[in-house]
């Protein structure tokens, strides 16, 4: 579409995810063995024919930089579309400066360049499947100053910790962005989406820098609430927000439902992801697997339930590995027993003979750990 | 690729050697597998085709230019091999160019008359590179080989051309072209499917040339009217004749030319040997191949997978045992897949029972439906879908 840019936010302050988030952007985080977060919004704006596409990344940039390459992987025009990074220096001396806003405000120059009259901004830390094209439709109809994409759900008292709701009036008017406080089960999680003209994007991002230094972007957009026509348009369908280390662990975890996965994973909305190249799965002799999801490049000797298997993980003889993630590449050694636990990439299991959590509070192994 | 002004020709990245892939067989004995690919583009070993494996081994090998003969049922070949990018040959001096038969400003349209008129019709393109060797290969043959390491051979061995040959069963030696040798590799003599063979070391139907001397022979073959122009027939044995220094470059590893349904099967089976040479595994010569946007391999709660090779896409939710899946399977509950070659997209209903068989592209065998028996002496090729109750 020609009409229109995408942005790939970068995750708030409110994003936390313990352990993982020491090594890369949420962004980056692998995701169900063979994506990585970046491939849902980014397939969402292939898919939707929006082919410029900023994403903004801050700290550790390598494995992002890496993964998207030149974006070829993701269906995009290597002529007419772009997919650029955009980086920008976090505040070292105090968290509450890094905010999207100062993100924007770094790079507003190549913001203000952009051709398109309209962007759609999304964020990368969480999944779902969404048609901006149509969403940009439906904000040019309805003559709104600003979309916003909500969520119902009935379960926000125990999840969806550390997202923003929306308040709607009657006409769908978006009255207000707050922080869901767990208070009640039926919420709207507003899920970061913003669609609005550009030059109204520049003028927010230069609003709010004149207001505070602390300003994010929800911020502004509240304070002007009263002079912005802002609607809320329902997202229908698989939704997850990952936020901290429990809501990764059970947005993977969900979709081992294979209803709920093939539900988003469907023919006719590709997510795409860069391969590696690794061979088909070896299954040996005394494999044992059940309900689980397997990446390429992997040798399962053991036995795997409930669990998700990233690429190239070699799971031993008389390992059992139950209700856990294994990122790529790991190794978990003969008879070691593993259960609800996220195993980060390159670790090797080997000394342990037993690692147990709960799936309230699952564990959690370090990248290129041996344990 | 560009022409340069001065020197008349156009710039490979790295080496002096261009590769010619011979793509334009049928393999009619894969009897429907190729009714409607030619063999080349047959799917191999989960996610791959046959042809991943000599372009993964050119750019492996740090060949550039590869120029993909193809003839036979080639619309969906040519698409394949011109994305040069697959295998990473598509930088600024490289790429994998398709060269069906074509008519020229002197010669009519014309088939490909053989093996060594293939590449006669393409000196132009070959010329236009000016390489200083020329390596030719089969593109439906399973193995990997470091083409370079055959280069530098050829070169010690101030060779006029260099055969890869793999030693072979001594029974099974009359099935091949032989290469009779002396103890330093020199050949004396080849044989086509001898009765009575001399020796065991088979061509493997890869050749390196030195371009200018094989230009001038193509030529003088083009005009023959005896010739079948091919190069086992033909040109090997006349470089023979004249005295020319021909070396027989001995290959050690997995080489297989997937001749029929039952060796197609077989190959496919061999990845199930963990101490099979081919090791897809093997991160330092990775083979290539176009990338399927498919979810991961999904094993159901009731799915039980045992000795199996299986790619990204598959659904398994009943019995896969001895198997080799390729991308996007389904085995639905209760079903038995046993000893069986499941090729992309194929469906096993619920409670169907597949035994000994390779079952082509998107076939559907119905719910309760049996194909194949674990005692039948060849392997089941199943083309077509399967009704509960069908023969």
């Amino acid at each position: 579409m020609a009409n229109v840019f995408g942005i790939i936010a970068p995750a708030g302050t409110h994003v936390q995810v313990q352990g993982l988030q020491d090594y890369r952007p949420v962004s980056a985080f692998s995701f169900l063995g063979r994506y990585r977060m970046i491939d849902f919004p980014v397939s969402n704006f292939s898919n939707s024919n929006i082919e410029r596409i900023h994403v903004y990344a801050s700290q550790n940039p390598r494995s992002l930089a890496e993964h998207l390459g030149s974006g070829r992987t993701y269906n995009i025009n290597s002529k007419r579309g772009k997919l650029q990074l955009l980086f920008n220096q976090d505040s070292t001396v105090n968290t509450i400066y890094n905010t999207d806003i100062l993100a924007y405000t770094e790079n507003l120059h190549i913001i203000e360049r952009m051709h398109q009259p309209y962007v759609v901004i999304t964020p990368a830390n969480m999944i779902f499947k969404q048609d901006f094209g149509k969403l940009l439709q439906d904000h040019i109809d309805s003559g709104a100053d600003i979309t916003l994409l909500y969520h119902r759900v009935s379960n926000a008292k125990e999840s969806f910790r550390n997202c923003f709701t929306v308040n709607l009036n009657r006409q769908k008017g978006v009255t207000s962005i707050e922080n869901n406080e767990c208070n009640a089960s039926d919420k709207n999680i507003f899920m970061e989406t913003y669609v609005m003209k550009k030059d109204l994007f520049v003028d927010l991002i230069r609003t709010a820098n004149k207001v505070s230094s602390i300003f994010r972007l929800v911020d502004v957009i509240n304070m002007e609430n009263e002079e912005l026509d802002i609607r809320g348009i329902a997202h229908k369908g698989y939704f997850a927000a990952v936020t901290d280390f429990k809501s990764f662990y059970d947005a993977n975890m969900e979709l081992l439902d294979y209803n709920i996965a093939s539900e988003l994973f469907t023919d006719e909305w590709p997510i795409y992801t860069r391969t590696t190249d690794s061979c088909p799965v070896r299954y040996a002799c005394c494999s044992k697997v059940k309900n689980s999801m397997v990446a390429n490049g992997c040798i399962i000797e053991g036995q795997v339930e409930n669990s998700i298997v990233g690429r190239g993980v070699t799971i031993k003889k008389g390992a059992v590995v139950k209700n856990s993630i294994i990122m790529g590449h790991c190794v978990i050694e003969k008879d070691i027993i593993l259960e609800n636990q996220v195993v980060d990439k390159w670790a090797k299991i080997k000394n342990v003979k037993e690692l147990k959590s709960t799936s309230d509070m699952p564990g959690y192994i370090k990248r290129n750990d041996v344990i | 690729m560009v022409e340069h002004k001065e020197r008349g020709y156009v710039r490979m990245k790295q080496n002096s050697m261009l590769a010619m892939v011979l793509a334009g067989g049928r393999g009619s004995r894969l009897k429907d597998l190729t009714n409607k690919v030619a063999k080349p583009a047959v799917s191999f070993g989960g996610k791959y085709k046959i042809i991943d494996f000599p372009l993964s081994n050119c750019a492996n090998s740090g060949i550039d230019v590869v120029g993909v003969l193809t003839q036979y049922e080639s619309v969906l070949l040519n698409s394949y091999a011109s994305a040069g990018r697959i295998w990473g040959l598509d930088s600024k001096d490289s790429g994998v160019f398709v060269l069906p038969p074509r008519e020229k400003a002197d010669t009519g349209l014309d088939v490909y008359r053989g093996t060594a008129d293939a590449i006669s019709q393409n000196i132009d393109f070959i010329d236009s590179y000016d390489p200083e060797y020329l390596l030719i290969l089969s593109g439906d043959h399973i193995y990997k080989m470091n083409y370079y390491k055959m280069l530098q051979f050829h070169q010690e061995n101030k060779a006029d051309a260099t055969i890869a040959v793999i030693g072979v069963p001594k029974k099974e030696a009359s099935r091949f072209g032989i290469m009779n040798t002396y103890e330093d590799g020199r050949i004396y003599e080849f044989e086509e499917k001898p009765e009575h063979p001399k020796s065991n070391l088979a061509s493997m139907g890869i050749y390196i040339f030195n371009w200018k001397a094989l230009r001038k022979m193509l030529v003088a073959d083009m005009k023959s009217k005896t010739s079948s122009h091919d190069f086992g027939k033909d040109i090997i044995p006349s470089m023979l004749a004249d005295g020319k220094t021909l070396f027989a470059y001995k290959f050690k590893g997995y080489w297989k030319d997937v001749g029929t349904i039952d060796s197609l099967w077989e190959a496919n089976m061999d990845l199930l040997d963990d101490n099979n040479d081919l090791d897809l595994s093997d991160d330092s010569w990775k083979i290539y191949t176009d990338d399927a946007t498919e979810m991961p391999q999904y094993i159901g709660p009731n799915a039980d997978v045992v000795n199996a090779y299986i790619t990204q896409g598959c659904r398994i939710e009943g019995e896969v045992k001895n198997s080799v899946l390729f991308t996007g399977t389904e085995v639905h509950e209760k079903a038995k897949v046993n000893d069986t070659v499941l090729m992309n997209g194929a469906v096993v209903g619920k409670g169907a029972k597949v035994t000994r068989a390779l079952i082509c592209p998107n076939v559907k065998i119905a719910d309760g439906a049996v194909v194949g028996s674990a005692d039948s002496e060849n392997i089941l090729l199943v083309s077509k879908d399967v009704k509960k109750g069908d023969k």
